[in-house]
């Protein structure tokens, strides 16, 4: 395959830039190119729930604030101006994220109409680093799922290395954008998963940064204690120059953290002599409390999975570092039913401000009251994920049970934290598969909402913790889907995750099917 | 039949008086400014704003906690979110605090008539953000969001009031208190201070707490008193008809003085209280509450006790002078520069400053008649330079213009005349002139010395020095 402008990675088309040897202009149209030649249309309202043949990663495109950044950057570099880390690097934001002008819907009908008027801070940062935003890309509504069937913007996104299965989610549009060339980079948010396993499902590097490495002014909240947004990159480098962009303290979020950010590429190419790095059986033998009973079930790991994990402690460890098997994280089995709680009460508090009153969705015709208003909107509004969050949150912060849900789901969080600090007394990081399957057909397992909420099984501790995570490509099962592993760290780890992922990550020659059978092998 | 006694305890919301709102940067000036002018995508609730919080909140409210006594400051409290929908609350929850207020267990002492005082607990204080306002316009619902984020101390008092007086009383206190420590301007109509009552009754000498009531949306002190006073009587007058107390919320009509009850739909709700997830702790370090009580300012009522111990002066006078802070600096500032009879200072404050002020609409301390330049007008009035008459005048002159009293008094010729023969030949044209006069005095009527005195005054246009001007009269008519 003889790479085209639009699959260069992000640091490499900076490099260009700088030398003369590209033009942000000329990146820029070769994506604008590649989008015309896979997208296949993006997602809409009412659309196509089969779609046309095509990636679908897309919701609303934004050529013409492409072209006038792309032009600001060009010129810069006539000037002999610094023009950014990330000049020229076409970015699709996870459209969760308000940029000013530009429709912010959070993939929901309630805020189809909705046009912010103002920018979220890691989008201004990305934008005054030189990245040319190219679109808003689809997700779960609300970031509520993981496979991105949730969208009320139809067609689903497609998974590029099969039509069949899904991109993952929430950061599904995200994922598949980048793995097919339609960006270079996207930008994301974790919850519980939602950069890493579409990541993993794409082939591609997502990393959930240490909770308030990245402010959240202006992502549209899902569960505000646990939100992260962070990279999506098809290398690890790409992904550490992008997070350097944006991470940092920020006056508009009192949780973003204020410890000062490291370089993140200067040792890079460091390799992992002398790290430990550890497996733990919690991470493999998946105990999880049956949705009924309540008895520990356990699901065992994809077979390949299991290989692929085994080969990469291999790999880290044919590259000097100790693998430390036998950690124990025994809090882990209750992470996703201590998430369904916690996420669920703050979702529903987020949620409330969608009242057909200010902005976005209002039903139409005459409501006989305030509160039939209310209901009539919010009842259109709001498709069945986020009225499943409002009905159980609510139900769960409810003065009668409030302790008896809520408060144990944030002791359970505080036993997780406590399993990863002693874990990272003897471990630099642990390491573990993103997954326990590869990608699932789309419909395989949308409307179980409990077996939908276990894909995130492995990924959820870390939003628990607060910790950085980074899930890395490492090859493809045997039906040729990729798989991910993911590197856990302590807070504000990222240099060493992203040093440590840099020397796991297999990248992958060949393109992934879905642009082969547009653009050729 | 048993006597009742009124169980009353308040719930009170101050406006603090930053420049900006609590979370974002919008200017908290609402009164008589067009609607949602002042408002932004923070305080108005835009999908994915978050809020960050302005610190001079904490510091004007951990101001207030210190003065009201309240022996714990939480080293860390929190903030929570109460969910409630309402169109003027955008977020569709208030940010406040619940479980971990900012400070709990305060006192305050509430003078009453006769040396008697109240100890009123202050139960808690916590930080929140206030709503917006709904005006209701032709069958439409209009919001203005400007009031959306303007901080606000909730203050809860324990059920110690036992009168619709009391109450009002301490609203007093509390409004003199406010602006003493200049953190509210706690102007009631303007919403800057509000109080809600919880009314009910018991017989003397029970100790239960029976259902109470709510009484809601009361605007000035006035009210406070005519609201609280009328359910007190309600409240009797259902007792004794053998009727029953139910917990109603209550909203006042000022227009028609009235109480009304509330709908249920508008009361009832159960809030879900949580931690807010975006905004950290608030910290108070000890040593920040310890700063904060020593740079406290001596207290009005402290300062009222001393004034009466320390000046030898009437209760009456103490009161007044300590009613506002700058007034009381001023009074004593005045003391200290004329060195003599406080209660003096006292009058000429009281009467002829205060006068100037109010005219003038302003404080003591931006009155342009600074305390050294009243002590020694008060002074050269004491030592006969000047009438007392021409001393009053003098204020408003030193205040308008850049002169001291003794340059205006000099340059304009204010001086007393003393000055025996002038005064003499003066009074010898007065006898002359007024022969009949002259007569009756000498018949007997000598209460007309006072007559004769004033014809002086008038001659020398208020320069004469009254006691010199009698001597003189006084031997030529007996002469
Ligand atoms: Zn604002």
């Amino acid at each position: 395959m003889s790479a085209e402008i639009c699959e260069l990675p992000a640091h490499e088309i900076v490099a260009r830039l700088r030398t003369g040897d590209l033009t942000a202009e000329v990146v820029l149209e070769a994506t604008l190119a590649r989008i015309e030649a896979v997208e296949g249309g993006g997602g809409a309202l009412n659309g196509d729930p089969n779609g046309a043949n095509g990636i679908h990663a897309y919701i609303t495109l934004a050529e013409e604030r492409a072209r006038a950044q792309a032009r600001a950057v060009d010129r810069a570099l006539e000037a002999g101006d610094n023009p950014g880390l990330l000049a020229g690097v076409p970015v699709a934001v996870k459209d969760i994220f308000c940029v000013s002008g530009i429709a912010s819907t959070a993939g929901s009908k309630i805020l189809a109409n909705f046009v912010s008027p103002y920018t979220a801070t890691p989008v201004v940062r990305l934008e005054a680093a030189g990245a040319l935003t190219i679109g808003k890309a689809n997700l779960d509504e609300f970031t509520y799922g993981s496979s991105n069937e949730s969208s009320a913007f139809l067609p689903t996104p497609r998974n590029p290395w099969s039509a069949g299965h899904v991109p993952g989610g929430s950061s599904g549009g995200s994922a598949a954008a980048v793995a097919a060339g339609e960006a270079a980079l996207s930008l994301g948010t974790d919850t519980s998963g939602s950069i890493r396993q579409p990541a993993a499902f794409c082939g591609i590097v997502g990393m959930k940064p240490t909770y308030g490495r990245v402010s959240r002014y202006g992502m549209i909240a899902f569960a505000s204690s646990l939100d992260c947004p962070g990279p999506m990159a098809r290398n690890v480098k790409d992904a550490g120059l992008m997070l350097l962009a944006m991470a940092g303290a920020d006056a508009f979020d009192a949780t973003a953290a204020k410890v000062p950010v490291e370089d993140y590429l200067d040792q890079i190419e460091g390799g992992v002599r002398g790290m430990r790095i550890g497996l733990s059986p919690d991470f493999s033998r998946l105990r999880y409390p049956d949705a009924d009973t309540g008895e520990l079930r356990e699901q065992v790991l994809q077979p390949e999975i299991e290989k692929a994990l085994l080969e990469s402690a291999e790999r880290l460890a044919e590259q000097g570092a100790e693998i430390v098997e036998g950690v124990d994280l025994p809090a882990v089995q209750y992470g996703i039913p201590a998430y369904f709680v916690i996420s669920r009460v703050e979702a529903a508090s987020n949620l409330h401000r969608y009242d057909g009153v200010k902005y976005g969705y209002r039903s139409e015709g005459e409501a006989a009251d305030l509160f039939e208003l209310y209901r009539k909107s919010r009842g259109q509004g709001f498709g069945s994920q986020p009225k499943l969050r409002i009905l159980m949150g609510m139900y769960v912060s409810g003065e009668q049970y409030e302790k008896r849900y809520y408060e144990r789901a944030l002791r359970v969080r505080t036993l997780i934290r406590r399993d990863f600090e002693r874990a990272f007394e003897r471990v630099d990081a642990m390491l573990a598969p993103t997954t326990p399957t590869t990608a699932f057909e789309i419909g395989g397992i949308y409307g179980d909402s409990v077996a939908m909420q276990y894909a995130d099984l492995l990924t959820v501790p870390a939003n628990h913790a607060g910790i950085p995570a980074i899930s890395i490509p490492t090859g493809l099962d045997d039906s040729g889907l990729p798989i991910g592993m993911q590197l856990m760290g302590p807070d504000f780890t990222e240099r060493r995750l992203l040093r440590m992922g840099r020397a796991l990550e297999q990248l992958q020659e060949s393109r992934p099917p879905l642009v082969q059978e547009r653009v050729g092998a | 039949m048993p006597e009742f006694e009124a169980i009353i305890g308040l719930e009170t919301h101050i406006q603090l008086n930053t420049d900006s709102k609590i979370f974002c940067a919008c200017s908290t000036d609402s009164w008589r400014v067009p609607p949602n002018t002042h408002i932004c995508p923070i305080c108005t609730g835009l999908p994915g704003v978050l809020p960050s919080l302005n610190e001079q909140v904490v510091e004007k409210a951990l101001i207030l906690a210190t003065a009201m006594n309240a022996d714990e400051i939480s080293q860390a409290s929190f903030f929570a979110r109460k969910n409630y929908f309402y169109p003027d609350l955008p977020k569709g929850y208030q940010i406040s605090q619940y479980d971990e207020p900012l400070a709990v267990n305060g006192s305050f002492e509430l003078p009453l008539p006769e040396g008697n005082s109240r100890h009123i607990t202050i139960i808690k204080l916590h930080i929140e953000e206030d709503a917006g306002k709904t005006v209701y316009k032709d069958a439409k619902r209009l919001i203005d969001f400007n009031r959306c984020g303007v901080p606000l101390v909730e203050m809860v008092t324990g059920p110690d009031f036992r009168s619709a007086d009391e109450v009002a009383k301490f609203l007093i206190r509390l409004r003199q208190l406010l602006r003493w420590l200049e953190i509210s301007d706690a102007d009631m109509e303007r919403g800057q201070l509000r109080c809600d009552a919880n009314v009910s009754i018991r017989n003397v000498g029970e100790d239960r707490l029976n259902t109470k009531t709510e009484i809601k949306n009361v605007n000035s002190i006035t009210n406070v008193r005519d609201a609280v006073q009328s359910e007190i009587e309600r409240q009797m007058r259902e007792v004794k008809a053998g009727g029953e107390i139910k917990a109603w919320t209550l909203d006042w009509d000022d227009q028609r003085g009235v109480l009304s009850k509330m709908r249920s739909k508008e009361t009832e709700a159960d809030y879900r209280y949580f931690r807010e997830p975006d905004l950290l702790p608030i910290q108070t370090s000890p040593s920040a509450v310890a700063a904060t009580v020593s740079q406290l300012p001596e207290l009005p009522l402290a300062r009222r006790s001393r004034f009466s111990e320390v000046y030898g002066i009437p209760e009456y006078d103490a009161e007044i002078l300590t009613e506002e802070r700058s007034l009381s600096d001023f009074f004593e500032a005045t003391v200290a520069a004329h060195g003599g009879n406080p209660k003096r200072v006292s009058n000429w404050v009281m009467n002829d400053v205060l006068r100037l002020i109010r005219e003038q609409d302003t404080l003591a301390g931006e009155l342009g008649l600074r305390p050294g330049e009243l002590a020694e007008i008060i002074g050269m009035v004491e030592a006969g330079t000047i009438s007392s008459g021409v001393g009053k005048e003098l204020l408003e002159q030193v205040r308008s213009s850049d002169r001291t009293p003794a340059q205006i008094v000099e340059e304009d010729g204010l001086a007393q005349v003393s000055d025996a023969s002038e005064l003499s030949e003066t009074a010898a044209h007065i006898l002359e002139a007024n022969p009949d006069q002259v007569a009756a005095y000498k018949g007997g009527k000598t209460g007309l010395i006072g007559w004769f005195v004033g014809q002086m005054m008038q001659e020398t246009g208020g320069q004469a020095d009254p006691k010199a001007a009698r001597e003189i009269l006084e031997s030529l008519l007996e002469g």
